[in-house]
């Protein structure tokens, strides 16, 4: 065991920081490319009009039966034989998110259909418009039903950026195989990376999963949810605790005024 | 339970004082199918201003499709509905150009209640408020307002799925209420509900009779309707087939097929 770590690795520190930083931002942007791109499929694939959704379906076939590394052998090196030549971050990401895209708009469509028609009609009856019902009603409910398997995807992709070693990308991986390369220690370098990935994965999904259970709870996570709902915890205390002065109607159950403030 | 309690009186619909002959919802000569199935067959149908008008009928009988053609959730095939004196649709064609501010004249609460399960019931209150350019305290107060009059302002943070079948529902009254609408819908209001609660919304309801409202609802609860309407009427495949004071269609029906439908509500409860 002890014989097990030699790597000097307060030498790479810096250019492991780098990497951890750089499989960050491949995250970051792919997921947020991915979501909407996702989104953006999945409102064509529930459209009325049959070729929206027939290019939306083909587009979502495609991409999930097509390996991840074939999309970024495709974009990084079989657009450049084509004369698109991508920098490496923008073929890493755009590999990622028409790959994981695909899933999303999976999980978003079926989140969407999945919201009740009962409440676009109450929507409807109580005069709200079409962009205000699927802002308001729709999408927060289709976010609840989503979110899990959102999650899950933003994980998923945070491990899949390893695949990017195949282009160079200097993220963790790339990292990993440079510091490999100098020492020949393989085990020693690719367990620390793989413990790097775990300590960004393990919370990451953790926090995930707590912020599920918030969303499913119906905790106003937004500013503005929030200072709604404490307006309205001050209104409706001072509406109890009147009609309990003014003894109209509402009993002095302590525990119906604890329900309110 | 809690007894709701009625803490403020309806506030008259905007506009002109109330005239009692003036009709609310107008419905002439309405037809509607399903897939080719008539469902709806030349119904005629008046709602004047603080009247209380309950549709009875067995189910599938077009009682709740009737309802929702009059703020045109279904459009009708044939015929007019007009509300508060505007014709909005005529001859399978949708006249009203605002359909949202037709919507908000006219105030629905639905059998299975269809509150926002993403929101707390006071925010159930507010959205359609905000959306119709209400600010945002004046909504607010006007929320918890309804809350306490319907009996659940104790309950106003609560999410939908934490209250009871006939919270739900009365929060669901308070909603419609919000944007002082010049009639309320009922589309079987009590109909998921047990006893305790069926008792709960129909007090609110008795409330919102006595204090003027005008309503439209589609009801099985037939001792209410003959306490609280002002007519009734007996739609049958489609059709009305009788039509009347509560106590003429309920207790001394003309028409044997309202016969036998009172006859079979009878042994069925």
């Amino acid at each position: 065991m002890s014989g097990l770590f030699q790597v000097p690795w307060s030498d790479y520190q810096s250019d492991l920081l780098d990497a951890l930083g750089r499989t960050v931002s491949y995250t970051a942007v792919s997921f947020a490319g991915a979501v909407l791109l996702g989104l953006a499929v999945a409102l064509l694939r529930l459209s009325k009009a049959w070729p929206a959704r027939a290019v939306a379906a083909v587009y979502t076939e495609v991409f999930k039966n097509v390996p991840l590394l074939a999309i970024i052998f495709l974009t990084y090196f079989g657009l450049a034989s084509a004369g698109i030549r991508l920098d490496v971050f923008t073929a890493g990401c755009l590999s990622l998110v028409v790959f994981y895209a695909a899933y999303l708009s999976e999980i978003f469509r079926s989140a969407i259909s999945g919201v009740h028609a009962g409440q676009t009609e109450a929507g409807e009856a109580l005069g709200i418009g079409k962009v205000g019902i699927f802002g308001h009603v729709v999408l927060p409910q289709a976010v609840r039903q989503a979110l899990p398997g959102t999650n899950t995807m933003l994980v998923d992709l945070l491990k899949s950026t390893s695949l990017l070693v195949t282009v160079s990308a200097a993220e963790l991986m790339s990292e990993g195989r440079l510091i490999t390369s100098a020492t020949f220690r393989a085990l020693e370098v690719y367990l620390v990376i793989s413990a790097i990935y775990f300590a960004l994965c393990y919370p990451l999904s953790q926090l995930l999963l707590l912020l599920e259970r918030k969303v499913r709870a119906g905790v106003p996570l937004s500013p503005w949810r929030r200072r709604r709902v404490r307006a309205a915890r001050a209104l409706l205390a001072a509406e109890l605790n009147g009609d309990i002065k003014t003894g109209s109607g509402f009993r002095t159950d302590p525990e119906r005024k604890e329900a309110a403030v | 339970m809690t007894e709701p309690v009625i803490t403020e009186k309806t506030t008259a619909p905007a506009g002109a004082p109330p005239t009692p002959s003036e009709a609310v919802v107008r419905i002439e000569g309405l037809s509607k199918s399903f897939d080719g199935r008539l469902v709806l067959d030349d119904v005629h149908l008046e709602v004047a201003r603080g009247r209380i008008v309950s549709v009875i009928g067995q189910s599938g009988g077009g009682k709740t499709t009737l309802m929702r053609c009059v703020n045109l959730l279904e459009r009708p095939d044939r015929g007019t509905v007009e509300v508060a004196g505007e014709v909005v649709h005529e001859g399978g064609r949708t006249v009203c150009r605002d359909l949202p501010r037709l919507r908000r004249t006219v105030g629905m609460v639905f059998q299975r209640f269809n509150l926002f399960p993403h929101l707390t019931a006071v925010e159930n209150i507010v959205l359609a408020q905000r959306k119709a350019g209400i600010g945002e305290q004046e909504a607010l107060e006007r929320a918890v307002a309804l809350l306490s009059r319907v009996g659940v302002a104790h309950r106003g943070l609560a999410q939908p799925e934490q209250l009871s079948g006939g919270e739900q529902q009365r929060v669901a009254i308070a909603r419609a209420l919000a944007l002082r609408p010049e009639v309320l819908l009922f589309d079987e209001p009590t109909s998921s509900l047990d006893a305790e609660a069926t008792r709960e919304v129909l007090s609110v309801m008795r409330e919102l009779a006595a204090d003027g409202m005008t309503m439209l609802l589609v009801t099985h609860e037939l001792p209410f309707a003959r306490d609280v309407s002002d007519h009734v009427v007996f739609v049958d495949g489609g059709r009305i087939v009788e039509e009347g004071h509560p106590r003429d269609v309920l207790d001394h029906p003309s028409q044997a097929r309202t016969r036998e439908f009172l006859a079979s509500y009878g042994t069925a409860s």
